[in-house]
C-alpha cells in the first residue's frame, strides 16, 4: 500500500500506470552496478520513480574529472567515496525509498552476495569483462540486464531477458579494447534514460521491450536508429547446454 | 561507416571480416548489420547487402 505523501509524490505517474503499477515499482529491488555517469542517471531516475529498493555499488573515491557527467556527486564529494555520496543524494532525492549503497568491487567472488535479494540488474559499468559477469549472473538468476554503454557523443541500450531475448555475449562476442573514453554528462542522460524506461516497463509489463535489438544513439549527427539481434545458438553464455546444466546443478546445491 | 558516413563496394560473396579490413576497420572494435541484422564476420556480404559497421562502445 502507498501511504499519502507516495500518493502525491507519484501523482503524474499514477495518472500514467495506476496505483497499482506504482506499487509493482515499491515492491521492485534493484541492483545498480556502478555509480558514474550511467549509475548518476540511471539511480537518480529510479529514485525519484519509487523503485522501492535500490543497491548500488562502486569502489572509487570521487575526483573532479567525474563531475562533468557523474551528477550524483556535487564538487563538495571530490575524495569522498561515490558510495557515499551517491547514499546522501538518492536518500535525498526519495526518502521513502531504501537506498543501500556499498564500496565494494563488482568481481566473480563479490557479484553473488551483492545480488542476493535484487530483481533487476541495471549495467552502469564501465567495461566490458564486468558486463560479462554481470550477462552470466542474470542468466543463472533468470533477471533481466539493462544494458548501456557510452562514449562520447555515442551511446548504445539493450535490454536481456534470459530465455528469451539474446544477452549480452550473443551481441558481443568478444570485448572491445579497453581504453580511456572520453564522455558527455548528456550522452549518459540519454541512455541512462533508455535504461530506466525499460526497467520501468518490465515491471509494469506494459509496452514493447528492447529485447533482440541493440539502440543505437548518435549524438553528433542527432540520430536514434536500431539493429536487430538474435540469439546465437553457440553462445557460450546463454545456449550451451552443458553450461545450463552445470549451472542448474549449482543453483541446486546452493538451495539446499 | 562507424563515422555516419556511406560508401558503395563493388562485392560478390566477400568475407566481412575481410572487408572490415580493407576499410581499416579493426573488427574487435566493431559490430555489423547486414540488411539490419547483426551477423558474424565470418558471414559474406555481396552487392545487393547493406551492411552497417557499428563502433562498440563501453564507457559508463
Ligand atoms: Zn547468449
Amino acid at each position: 500500500m502507498l501511504n499519502q505523501a507516495e500518493r502525491e509524490r507519484y501523482a503524474r505517474q499514477i495518472r500514467l500506470f495506476g496505483e497499482d503499477g506504482q506499487e509493482k515499482l515499491k515492491k521492485s529491488s534493484v541492483f545498480v552496478a556502478g555509480a558514474g555517469g550511467l549509475g548518476s542517471v540511471v539511480s537518480i531516475y529510479m529514485a525519484a520513480a519509487g523503485f522501492g529498493r535500490i543497491r548500488i555499488v562502486d569502489c572509487d573515491s570521487v575526483e573532479l574529472s567525474n563531475l562533468n557527467r557523474q551528477v550524483l556527486h556535487g564538487s563538495d564529494d571530490v575524495g569522498r567515496r561515490k558510495a557515499r555520496s551517491a547514499e546522501e543524494m538518492l536518500q535525498g532525492i526519495n526518502p521513502e525509498i531504501d537506498v543501500d549503497a556499498i564500496v565494494g568491487t563488482i568481481d566473480e567472488d563479490s557479484l553473488d552476495r551483492l545480488l542476493q535479494g535484487c530483481d533487476l540488474i541495471m549495467d552502469a559499468m564501465d567495461n566490458f569483462p564486468t558486463r560479462y559477469l554481470l550477462n552470466r549472473a542474470a542468466l543463472q538468476r533468470k533477471i533481466p540486464l539493462f544494458h548501456g554503454a557510452i562514449c562520447g557523443f555515442q551511446g548504445q541500450a539493450t535490454t536481456i531477458i534470459p530465455g528469451k531475448s539474446a544477452c549480452l555475449r550473443c551481441i558481443f562476442p568478444r570485448a572491445p579494447p579497453a581504453a580511456t573514453f572520453p564522455a558527455l554528462g548528456s550522452t549518459c542522460g540519454v541512455i541512462g534514460s533508455v535504461q530506466v524506461t525499460e526497467a520501468v516497463k518490465y515491471v509494469l509489463g506494459s509496452g514493447e521491450l528492447l529485447t533482440d535489438r541493440l539502440m543505437l544513439w548518435d549524438g553528433l549527427n542527432s540520430c536514434m536508429d536500431e539493429v536487430a539481434c538474435v540469439r546465437d545458438s553457440s553462445c557460450r553464455d546463454c545456449c550451451n547446454k552443458y553450461n545450463v546444466e552445470t549451472n542448474n546443478m549449482w543453483n541446486n546445491v546452493e538451495t539446499e | 561507416m562507424p563515422d555516419g558516413s556511406k560508401r558503395e563496394m563493388e562485392l560478390d560473396g566477400v568475407r566481412i571480416e575481410d572487408i572490415l579490413r580493407s576499410l581499416g576497420v579493426n573488427p574487435v572494435e566493431v559490430i555489423v548489420a547486414k540488411n539490419g541484422k547483426i551477423v558474424s564476420e565470418e558471414e559474406q556480404a555481396s552487392y545487393a547487402d547493406e551492411l552497417k559497421i557499428v563502433r562498440i562502445v563501453h564507457g559508463g
